[in-house]
């Protein structure tokens, strides 16, 4: 969930509790101040009585016919009859009629239970006061605090998304910068100054981490090109020197030779490997124009054909099937590096007499390039990082000691990335592996 | 053979290149000075075409390094500059040949000719190891003065052999000298192996036994004693 969103979710939320327990809260206030309101009527009510009955006692005969004092008060006098205590007070609201004859339906009064000395007698004194204009007003308050609680609610929930859109802005246009790295040298992006301090603080610390980031990447990478660069004339140097051994061997015992062997084995292997490298370096570097149009079946062609002594050997069939010609804009030195890397792949891989299909597809949306071999297929394991580097696959099944370093894909994909071409390798379902560059 | 073309005009590239395939090399290319000096530096060419007007940088450079680290490679420079000091100071530096352009590729191949001779120190185009003789300049063989076939990639490991007779010479620089170094070696040496299986069977066939003696766990020598 988004920050602003939370905060509005969490805002919103806690306005509506302090909503419902005010509007509890409210309701409870105005009814007991309508009822207490009420009861002091009442108690006034019943001083008017007290008053009247005391200048003049007879008087009490005639309210108890009337069942009125002043002008809408119903009292009901009775003899005493001992449900309350003499001159308690008791207050209770209640539902009833007060003449049945003439009403239909029954309505809500507060009552007001006392019993009074009059002459040595007592009297129970039932004295109403209809609840329902009180009501009446206190319902309107309380529906009016309420609307009133309801509007100022949603008026903050606007509000609350304006400012906050506007508040949080910057965070979120930092975020969405950090979204779009995906690699080391994308760290090209600077973050602004804004005018609230924890995203300034945010927005400075991410500008000099990149930064640091950056250009510690920068120089790495430039270090591998230059070590990979330095280490290739040494290299060769042992490799002559190996080889000048080789050269007058007649001279040389069997252990000599093979040392010496080994020797120029290794020393051509390490500066393959120094040479992978420092492609691979070169290319993240971007130091190749990516301008030429390649033409990718015709670079495929010219690959198969220079490995086409290998292909002889192992009596391996080759299915070209060219749905389409993909043109591209690239390098096309590199190009041809990677269609090499991947088809010599699959010729490796694919056992002796069997098929390797070369496929190219297009359609609105993409163009493919994939070569599919019968090979064993990748083992599982390494499914997910076939292109990482010094990654290979130890399934010795396709009959080679395959120890060497696997910079092949790995080339491929730096070649991909440099284009903005995406590569991918999966087993096919029956047999084999397939690897496709969509350009 | 190996051979690196350092030239930056396509169209001459494309010459060069077809008339190096036609000689039986495996050919590098590099456009430019950087590329050429990290190809130089990685591999071991036995000859190597030179521009000296690189688009980013001067050949005469990479001449001297080359001349430094690797005696034994043969450099022509083909270059448009025809004034005398350059093709001397080119000589001078230790190129084996020059050329000023345009010229016709037919003397660039009599070129590559004499100055492959030179390097590996024999008089004709044709070299020989006891009953076996090569051509040098194409794909011809003869065992006893009859013709044997082979293919592309027999002839050329059997002239890298014979150029180099007496030499043990390690399968992975048999491979990288028919295959370029791309090749996957752990791939190429299974390869070296079958092709050296038939070269044996076609030898064998028309009467040379153990003309190729394998060195155990390295490579394999071309011995002949007939010299002495």
């Amino acid at each position: 969930m988004k920050l602003n969103n939370k905060i509005l979710l969490s805002n919103t939320l806690l306005t509506l509790i302090v909503f419902a327990l005010s509007s509890i809260g409210i309701y409870y206030l105005v009814n007991s101040t309508v009822y207490g309101e009420l009861d002091n009527h009442l108690l006034q009510h019943k001083i008017d009585l007290i008053n009247q009955i005391d200048e003049d006692a007879s008087s009490l005969q005639d309210i108890k016919e009337l069942g009125i004092l002043g002008s809408y008060e119903w009292i009901d006098i009775q003899k005493y009859d001992g449900t309350v205590a003499p001159n308690a007070n008791d207050f209770a609201t209640i539902d009833t009629m007060r003449n049945p004859n003439k009403e239909i339906e029954k309505k809500s009064y507060r009552r007001l239970t006392t019993a009074i000395n009059v002459n040595d007698t007592y009297y129970t004194i039932r004295l109403y006061e209809e609840v329902a204009s009180w009501e009446h007003i206190s319902r309107t308050i309380l529906l009016s605090v309420l609307a009133g609680l309801l509007i100022w609610i949603l008026l903050l929930y606007v509000l609350n998304q304006f400012v906050l859109d506007k508040v949080l802005a910057p965070f979120y246009e930092t975020v969405s910068k950090l979204e779009h790295i995906s690699n080391p040298s994308d760290l090209t992006e600077t973050f602004p100054d804004t005018t609230t301090y924890e995203i300034n603080v945010l927005n400075r610390a991410l500008n000099s981490m990149m930064h640091q980031i950056r250009s510690s990447f920068e120089d790495q990478k430039q270090f591998i090109q230059n070590a990979s660069h330095e280490l290739l004339t040494p290299l060769s140097i042992i490799r002559q020197k190996a080889e000048k051994i080789l050269s007058n061997a007649d001279a040389l015992d069997e252990q000599t030779i093979k040392a010496a062997g080994n020797i120029q084995d290794t020393a051509v292997r390490l500066s393959r490997l120094s040479n992978a490298l420092l492609l691979i370096s070169r290319i993240e570097n971007r130091q190749y124009s990516l301008d030429e149009d390649v033409e990718i079946t015709n670079i495929t062609e010219n690959v198969i054909d220079e490995l086409s002594d290998f292909i002889e050997m192992k009596q391996l069939t080759m299915h070209k099937e060219f749905d389409c010609t993909i043109t591209v804009k690239g390098n096309s030195e590199l190009i041809r590096a990677t269609i090499y890397n991947i088809i010599q792949n699959a010729i490796k891989y694919t056992p002796s007499g069997a098929s390797i299909f070369l496929r190219t597809s297009c359609d609105e949306e993409q163009r493919i390039f994939s070569v599919l071999d019968e090979g064993p297929g990748i083992p599982q394991e390494f499914i997910d990082s076939v292109f990482d580097r010094f990654q290979k696959t130890q399934n010795h099944t396709h009959g080679f000691d395959d120890n060497s370093p696997g910079l092949g894909l790995s080339i491929v994909q730096s070649i991909c990335r440099l284009h903005d071409f995406n590569c991918s390798a999966h087993n096919r379902p029956d047999k084999g592996a397939e690897v496709s560059i969509q350009f | 053979m190996r051979a690196l073309i350092v030239e930056d005009e396509p169209l001459l590239i494309e010459d060069l290149e077809e008339c190096l395939l036609e000689e039986q090399f495996n050919v590098d290319l590099a456009q430019k000075l950087t590329k050429a000096s990290d190809l130089v530096a990685a591999e071991e060419y036995d000859l190597i075409l030179l521009d000296l007007g690189l688009p980013d940088g001067d050949g005469l450079d990479l001449l001297k390094t080359i001349k430094n680290d690797h005696q034994e490679t043969a450099v022509i420079i083909i270059t448009a500059r025809s004034e005398t000091e350059d093709k001397v100071k080119g000589l001078e530096l230790g190129s084996d040949d020059y050329l000023a352009k345009p010229f016709p590729i037919a003397e660039l191949r009599a070129r590559i000719h004499a100055v492959m001779r030179r390097k590996y120190n024999i008089n004709d185009n044709q070299i020989a190891a006891g009953p076996v003789k090569l051509n040098v300049d194409h794909i011809k063989l003869l065992v006893n003065d009859e013709p044997m076939e082979v293919t592309e990639t027999e002839y050329k490991m059997m002239r890298y052999l014979m150029l180099n007779k007496n030499k043990t010479i390690t399968r992975i620089a048999l491979a990288e000298h028919i295959w370029g170094s791309k090749i996957d070696d752990r791939f190429s040496l299974d390869f070296i192996n079958s092709h050296m299986k038939n070269i044996r069977k076609k030898l064998s066939a028309a009467g040379v036994e153990n003309l190729i003696k394998t060195v155990y766990g390295v490579g394999y020598k071309l011995t002949t004693y007939e010299t002495e």
